[in-house]
């Protein structure tokens, strides 16, 4: 350290200066446009409103009433099952094409995941009308379907409906679960594999019991990511799902942007946030006992 | 018998998973060149025109062009903060590290609708900053933390020991900050630019609560997805996303070059 024995004094205080001058600009917006903005948010979910006027108070009112109006809890409801569908579908569509990706696909790896990804950074706007296009009543399904002669009325579920948000969903968030269950599968060893089988376990078994649970931290993860993506999704429901059964993310822009109710609103986004933190937290558990497992 | 069942089922499957993810996009670009005013099969006769009448609607360029400008901006800012705080986490021990990743990590599991409103909220205090000027902060709210993350975690594979050998030699921070760290970590920087940029472009939501009178390119998506949807919205489109798909596929390659390099080095 020749540099600290020339000018020990500058680099010292150097030291200390140089990481808090990097950190403090992020910390301080981040502060300022994220936890600023959360937090009061949390308190106005405390007021009330009187002739659509803010009165600052102190009341759980707000959450009171959200939990006795039923047109709530059934989207919240529809929320929380539309996220789970979507998420176990995305790991049933993610998982065979990671392990390709990962194991199989060799010197085409590295072009077969950016192909797996690049769709994810189009405007989300754009990808949802794409599925417009392809899911209405004389969109691209029902009119080759019916030119096929398989079915003579076109299928009218398909758009505007639970279903063709989840179609929209599955397709936003694919790619995310592909990534990490990309890194999870590329981590085994083909010769634990091949310890398995010269053990004389069978392909099935295997899977079970060596290539799943090493891979868990992957499933986890995305699983995570795609729960808590999927549960708070505005622009997909919006212009997939009809307006007839709304998501609970439609519920709160209404409250804020059509019934002008922020502190009922500012509870709502509360409550969506809680889940969001809860199931992160739960799975920080999960996440660290799996990634313990392996590293055992 | 086991490589003959997977030796084809697995390429299948995920021949259908590839189809999946890029029939929208094929869906789009297709209908850009349908001459039907309304689109749908059988595609009778191809044309351009869609296109020359995208590009000459001049409330649809505005969009695009707005959406550009805040883009840039936002993607650079958000590039300047994230580059030192992630050099600084990956490289220099320090305490409460993982709180300080907790609130870099909050933005991106924030609910895009929540993270909306609650700038709404904000910016009541502020009201003269709606529009431009608050799409950009949200932008790079959004983008600063996703930038950070990706470089932080590019640089925890950089290896320490070419910054302490130029430290070694004599060279101090800056020297080696200018010589060895920045043409090391460049290519990294100028791939999350261009995510950033793309993430930036692309985002509705929060844009939307931020607007006021500002049309972005989404916004004005958006607003004709509710109504009577042109096949110019579907050219415009078209175009868009072929860029974005090149931004991002160059961006990634970049970065997985990077990664691949720093691994056998």
């Amino acid at each position: 350290m020749s540099g600290l024995r020339k000018a020990p004094h500058s680099n010292r205080r150097l030291t200390v200066l140089l990481p808090a001058a990097g950190l403090l600009p992020l910390l301080l917006w981040q502060l300022i446009f994220f936890l600023l903005p959360v937090g009061l948010m949390l308190g106005l979910s405390f007021w009330r409103t009187e002739k659509y006027r803010l009165i600052p108070s102190f009341t759980f009112d707000n959450y009171v009433t959200i939990f006795a109006r039923p047109a709530i809890w059934r989207s919240l409801l529809l929320s929380v099952e539309t996220a789970i569908f979507v998420t176990v579908a995305c790991a049933i569509l993610a998982y065979p094409l990671a392990y390709l990706i990962a194991k199989k696909a060799g010197r085409w790896r590295g072009l077969l995941l950016v192909a797996v990804i690049a769709p994810f950074w189009i405007s989300i706007v754009m990808r949802v009308g794409a599925w417009r296009l392809l899911l209405g009543e004389h969109g691209l399904i029902n009119q080759s379907l019916m030119a096929l002669g398989l079915i003579h009325q076109p299928f009218s579920f398909l758009l505007y409906s639970p279903v063709s948000t989840i179609i929209g969903l599955v397709y936003a968030y694919l790619p995310l679960y592909v990534l990490p269950l990309y890194a999870a599968i590329r981590n085994i060893h083909d010769s634990w594999v091949q310890a398995a089988m010269d053990l004389n376990a069978g392909p099935v078994r295997t899977f079970v019991e060596v290539i799943l649970p090493l891979s868990a931290p992957g499933l986890i993860v995305g699983a995570v990511f795609c729960f808590v993506f999927g549960l708070g999704e505005f622009v997909t429901p919006a212009l997939l799902g009809g307006g007839k059964q709304l998501m609970f993310s439609q519920v709160i822009q209404d409250e804020f942007q059509r019934r002008l109710d922020w502190p009922s609103g500012a509870a709502m986004s509360v409550i969506l946030l809680a889940l969001v933190l809860a199931t992160l937290a739960l799975s920080m558990k999960w996440i660290r006992r799996a990634s313990g497992e392996t590293e055992s | 018998m086991r490589r003959g069942l997977f030796g084809w089922a697995l390429p299948a499957y995920s021949a259908l998973v590839y189809i999946f993810l890029y029939l929208p996009i094929a869906v789009i670009v297709l209908f850009a060149f349908d001459a039907k005013a309304i689109p749908g099969l059988p595609l009778q006769s191809l044309t351009m025109a869609w296109f020359k009448s995208s590009l000459s609607d001049s409330r649809l360029v505005g969009s695009l062009l707005t959406s550009l400008r805040l883009a840039v901006i936002a993607a650079i800012l958000s590039t300047a903060l994230a580059m030192p705080a992630a050099m600084v986490l990956a490289w220099r021990p320090m305490r409460m590290k993982s709180l300080v990743l907790c609130l870099v990590l909050g933005p991106v599991v924030l609910p895009q609708l929540v993270l909306g409103l609650a700038l709404t909220i904000l910016l009541r205090a502020a009201p003269d900053l709606i529009g431009q000027p608050a799409i950009v902060l949200a932008h790079t709210t959004m983008t600063s933390s996703y930038a950070t993350l990706m470089l932080y975690s590019q640089f925890l594979g950089f290896r320490r020991s070419y910054i302490e050998a130029a430290m070694n030699l004599g060279a101090d921070e800056f020297v080696t900050f200018r010589q060895i760290v920045l043409p090391l970590i460049w290519p990294a920087v100028v791939a999350v630019l261009l995510l950033a940029f793309t993430d930036a472009f692309g985002e509705f939501v929060v844009a939307w609560f931020m607007a006021g009178f500002t049309e972005t390119l989404p916004i004005a998506l958006w607003t004709s997805l509710r109504q009577f949807v042109s096949p110019k919205i579907y050219a415009l489109s078209a175009l868009v996303i072929l860029v974005t798909l090149a931004l991002s596929v160059s961006a990634q390659i970049w970065i997985l070059g990077q990664t691949r390099r720093e691994n056998q080095a």
